[in-house]
């Protein structure tokens, strides 16, 4: 029945009129019915965002380099004359400056001994403060927090987690010859056969471990060995 | 009883409300403060509730004395201590503000931690506070670093290697801690840029970044209003009635064991099926 209706053409289908109308308006092509379409309000506000941040850039990143880029730098390491060997007869334990600060308060145990000499910093391995030694005992120990290592600076008690840092040591000549150089950390620097005018020359700052294997230099409070040497990979 | 406000009114009454006027037609001030004033608070509010406020107070203290210190202070390695010197023993009342400055930073940080505990144990933290807390925990934050900022400057042994070993703490925290610790001091070791930059940090950098967060963190109280303390009457009657319509409804869920189930006559009184418990 539907389809002889619509072969009739009465246009009724459905309740709905399908037949021909007065007007059909065409479909009105506006480009603001495009998400895409950049409008000169969108263009402008764009412009505005951008210069803004450009401008906000050019004023933080040179602030923020200024406050922070030179302080993370590599420190820049070198030899600090620190007397003639006479200074340091075997047997003694003495102290002395090294670091690129003169003023800074790095101190050095120059350790002569078995015709070898060994530095060692002072900075306890705990926290930073400063091991002082006793001749009595021929140990180190840290008035903050208890640490107390051994006439190597290998760790006794207390809290540290490594032993302490040593400084590379040489031997030259007052004309700047190199007379001796340290060979491992265990041995240092032999002085067997130096003359007593040779100079002493205390250079870059670097970590043990108990067996005195030399590490890169790590800060106080960071383990060089086991699990936990990962937590500090740069 | 007489009324007062008869008759002319003083020059000096009408020149007030004038001044009072025009700035609060331009600003609407008045409006503002009394939104920031007068507000409706809990039954209960007592003296818990003023710890905020002492905190608050002891913040204007330090800016105030330390605004002073700063005019004789000097941040350079040969001058601090001796600079901090003459302001307590030369300086006329120096050793009064110092002292103040010093005590009250102490005094801060005890009220700070106060008012956290009272925040907390009062529940004040929960919806729709969590913003108050979180701008909070930054002030926290920022008065410890405070403390440990100022603590160098009087730059004597003990500040020097206290702060040593809090900033090798810093530095030994994992993968970023050396850097953090290196921009704290400037470096690999401390010295002079360490105390200036400590310097600026303690006068300049946090105490505008207080400012700041205190402003917030007081709209937020202002906009949201204070909590009743736990001991609350209504507040316990509340969450009593709330407590016992949780049960009930606990109850009519429970399929089994809870609630007693009237059973038909005969039947035998055991363990009665979901559908029984539903009709």
């Amino acid at each position: 029945m539907a389809d002889s209706h619509e072969e009739h053409g009465s246009g009724v289908s459905g309740g709905q009129y399908l037949g021909p109308t007065a007007h059909t308006s065409e479909p009105v092509a506006d480009p603001h019915d495009d998400p895409a379409y950049v409008t000169r309000t969108k263009f402008l506000s764009g412009v505005a965002v951008l210069t803004g941040a450009v401008m906000g850039a050019a004023i933080l990143v040179p602030v923020v380099g200024f406050a922070v880029a030179d302080t993370v730098k590599e420190e820049d390491w070198r030899w600090v004359d620190i007397g003639p060997l006479s200074d340091f007869p075997e047997g003694v334990t003495s102290v002395a400056v090294s670091g690129p600060f003169p003023e800074s308060d790095r101190r050095a145990f120059i350790r002569h001994q078995d015709n070898s000499i060994i530095a060692i910093w002072n900075r306890c391995a705990h926290l930073g403060c400063p091991s002082s030694y006793s001749q009595g005992s021929d140990s180190y120990t840290c008035p903050c927090h208890g640490g107390s290592y051994d006439s190597l600076g290998r760790v006794i008690a207390g809290p540290p987690p490594r032993p302490l840092d040593r400084f590379d040591v040489k031997l030259v000549t007052p004309a700047g010859q190199d007379v001796a150089k340290t060979t491992s950390p265990a041995e240092g620097v032999s002085t067997r056969g130096a003359a007593p005018d040779s100079r002493v020359l205390v250079g870059i700052a670097f970590s043990i471990d108990e067996d005195q294997n030399p590490y890169r230099l790590h800060g106080p409070g960071e383990e060089v060995t086991g699990v936990l040497a990962n937590l500090y990979p740069f | 009883m007489a009324t007062k406000d008869i008759g002319p009114k003083s020059p000096l009454t009408k020149t007030g409300e004038a001044a009072v006027g025009y700035v609060d037609e331009r600003s609407g001030v008045t409006t503002g403060a009394k939104w920031f004033l007068f507000r409706n608070i809990p039954k209960e509010t007592s003296w818990f509730q003023t710890l905020g406020f002492t905190a608050m107070v002891l913040f204007a203290l330090q800016a105030i004395t330390g605004v002073i210190l700063a005019m004789y202070y000097r941040p350079d390695t040969n001058g601090a201590f001796q600079s901090i010197d003459h302001i307590t023993n030369e300086v006329t009342w120096g050793w009064l503000v110092r002292g103040m400055h010093k005590w009250g930073a102490s005094a801060m940080i005890i009220v700070v931690f106060l008012h956290l505990g009272r925040v907390f144990i009062f529940g004040s933290y929960k919806y729709p506070r969590e913003l108050t807390w979180v701008t909070g925990a930054l002030l926290l934050v920022m008065t410890m670093f405070m403390g440990l900022t100022g603590y160098l400057l009087v730059w004597d042994q003990k500040a020097y290697w206290a702060t040593v070993v809090a900033v090798n703490i810093t530095a030994s925290a994992p993968i970023l801690g050396p850097y953090v610790a290196d921009v704290l001091r400037a470096g690999p070791e401390f010295g002079p840029d360490t105390l200036s930059r400590f310097y600026s940090i303690h006068m300049l950098v946090i105490p505008g970044g207080m400012a700041t967060f205190i402003g917030l963190h007081l709209f937020f109280v202002s906009k949201l209003g204070i909590t009743e303390p736990p001991y609350s009457k209504r507040r316990m009657k509340v969450e009593r009635q709330e407590a016992e319509a949780r049960a009930a409804a606990e109850a009519e869920r429970l399929p089994y064991g809870r609630r007693q189930v009237t059973a038909a006559p005969g039947a035998t009184p055991s363990t009665p099926a979901r559908e029984e418990v539903r009709s």
